[in-house]
C-alpha cells in the first residue's frame, strides 16, 4: 500500500489545491439562518394543510398513501382488492342471512330432533314430543303473544326454545 | 481558509449552543430546538459544503444541496438513533443527496468554481508542483483548477466520492466506508482505482515519480 501511495504522491500533492478552492468571503455568515428560516418556513406550511398535520400525527399513513404515488398499477390493484372484499362481505352477509331459513327446511323434514329444533313459542314445551333436546334460537325478531294470545306489537323479542323429548 | 476536516472547536460557556455537546444539541434539537440545530449547523456547513462542491464542481449547485441536506436532517432527526455520530449521519445524507443529483445530472454540467484563496500561493506542496522542475510550470493555478474538476468530473460519482473524501477532506478508510455503507476493502480498492484514473487524464501536469 505505501509503494501505491508513492506512486500517487504527486497527484496527491496536486489535489491539496481542492483544499484552497473557497466560496465568496462572507458565504458562511447567513448560511444557518437561511436553513432555519427555510425550516420554520415549512414548519408553519406544514400546520397549516392537512398534509402537513397527516405528517406529524400520522406519519405511517402518510408513507402508506406515498406507495400509490404515480404507481397505476398499484392503485389499481388496491382498488380491485377492496371491491373483491366488499363482495366477498356480501355474499357472506347474505349466506348468513339464509342459514337459519335452511335449518328451518331441514327440521320440518327430519324426525325426531328436527321438530323440536324449529318450537318457538311457548307450545314447543307440551309434553309427548319424542326423542331428545333440542334447543333453537329463532333469528328473526317475533312479537311478543299476550297470555289471551293477542299480540303485543309494542315489543320483539327474539324467542328461544328448549325441548325434551322422548323418555 | 481551508476546509479540512478538524474537529470543531467548543466553546467553554456549556450554558449556551455554542459549548454544548454534540449529543446534547441533537436532543435538544429532536425536541424543536432550532437553536441548537443552529449551532449543529453551524459546526458542520463548511465540511459539508465542501464535499458537495468538491463532487459537483459547482458552487450554486453545492449551496442547493446542502442546504437541502440540513433541513432534511433536520426533518429525519427523529429517526436518528445513535447508532453513530450525528456527523457521520448527516454525511451520509448529503452524500446520498449529492449521488443522487449527480446521477439525475448526468453528464450535463456546468463549472461554477470558487476562487482559490491567498494561502494556496504560500502552499509548499503546490509551490513545488509550480516549480520550474515540473510540466506545469508554464500553467497558472486557475487553469490547473479548472483541469483538475474536469479530471474529477470524469470519474464515477462513488471513485469520486472516495477520493474527495480521502484525498481532498483528509478522511480515513473508516470513516469513508461508515459515510458509504460499504467495507473498508471497497473504499481501498475505488481509491486506488479511482488515482490510477486521475493519474491517467492529469498526467501532462503530473511529473513521473
Amino acid at each position: 500500500m505505501n509503494e501505491s501511495e508513492n506512486n500517487f504522491s504527486e497527484l496527491k500533492r496536486l489535489l491539496r489545491l481542492k483544499r484552497h478552492e473557497v466560496p465568496p468571503p462572507g458565504y458562511f455568515n447567513d448560511f444557518s439562518a437561511e436553513i432555519i428560516a427555510r425550516i420554520r418556513a415549512g414548519q408553519s406550511a406544514a400546520g397549516g394543510n392537512l398534509a402537513g398535520r397527516l405528517q406529524d400525527q400520522a406519519p405511517w399513513l402518510v408513507s402508506f398513501l406515498r406507495i400509490f404515488e404515480a404507481r397505476p398499477g398499484v392503485i389499481g390493484a388496491f382498488a380491485t382488492s377492496l371491491c373483491l372484499l366488499l363482495l366477498f362481505g356480501v355474499v357472506v352477509a347474505e349466506y348468513s342471512d339464509s342459514a337459519p331459513q335452511t335449518i328451518l327446511t331441514t327440521a320440518s323434514s327430519s324426525q325426531p330432533l328436527a321438530s323440536s329444533a324449529v318450537v318457538a313459542d311457548a307450545s314447543a314445551f307440551a309434553p309427548g314430543s319424542e326423542g331428545g333436546i333440542a334447543i333453537s334460537t329463532n333469528a328473526s325478531l317475533q312479537p311478543v303473544v299476550t297470555l289471551f294470545g293477542q299480540p303485543n306489537a309494542a315489543s320483539l323479542f327474539q324467542t328461544a326454545g328448549f325441548t325434551t323429548s322422548g323418555n | 481558509m481551508t476546509m479540512t476536516m478538524s474537529e470543531p472547536a467548543t466553546a467553554p460557556d456549556a450554558s449556551t449552543p455554542a459549548g454544548m455537546l454534540e449529543g446534547d444539541l441533537v436532543r435538544r434539537a429532536r425536541h424543536g430546538d432550532l437553536k441548537a440545530y443552529d449551532e449543529l449547523v453551524k459546526r458542520y456547513q463548511q465540511r459539508i459544503y465542501a464535499t458537495i462542491y468538491h463532487m459537483t464542481s459547482n458552487h450554486e449547485d453545492a449551496n442547493d444541496l446542502a442546504q437541502e441536506s440540513f433541513i432534511k436532517a433536520y426533518s429525519a432527526l427523529k429517526s436518528f438513533k445513535g447508532g453513530s455520530t450525528f456527523y457521520t449521519w448527516l454525511y451520509r445524507i448529503a452524500v446520498n443527496k449529492t449521488i443522487n443529483f449527480l446521477k439525475q445530472r448526468k453528464n450535463k454540467y456546468h463549472l461554477s468554481l470558487n476562487d482559490i484563496d491567498f494561502n494556496a500561493e504560500h502552499d509548499p506542496d503546490l509551490m513545488a508542483l509550480i516549480s520550474d522542475k515540473t510540466p506545469l510550470r508554464d500553467v497558472g493555478l486557475s487553469e490547473l483548477q479548472k483541469k483538475l474538476n474536469e479530471a474529477l468530473l470524469k470519474l464515477s460519482e462513488p471513485h469520486r466520492m472516495v477520493v474527495v473524501l480521502h484525498d481532498v477532506q483528509g478522511q480515513s478508510h473508516d470513516e469513508i466506508a461508515e459515510v458509504m455503507g460499504c467495507n473498508i476493502g471497497t473504499v481501498r480498492s475505488r481509491l486506488f482505482y479511482a488515482r490510477q484514473q486521475l493519474q491517467g487524464h492529469l498526467a501532462e501536469y503530473i511529473k513521473p515519480t
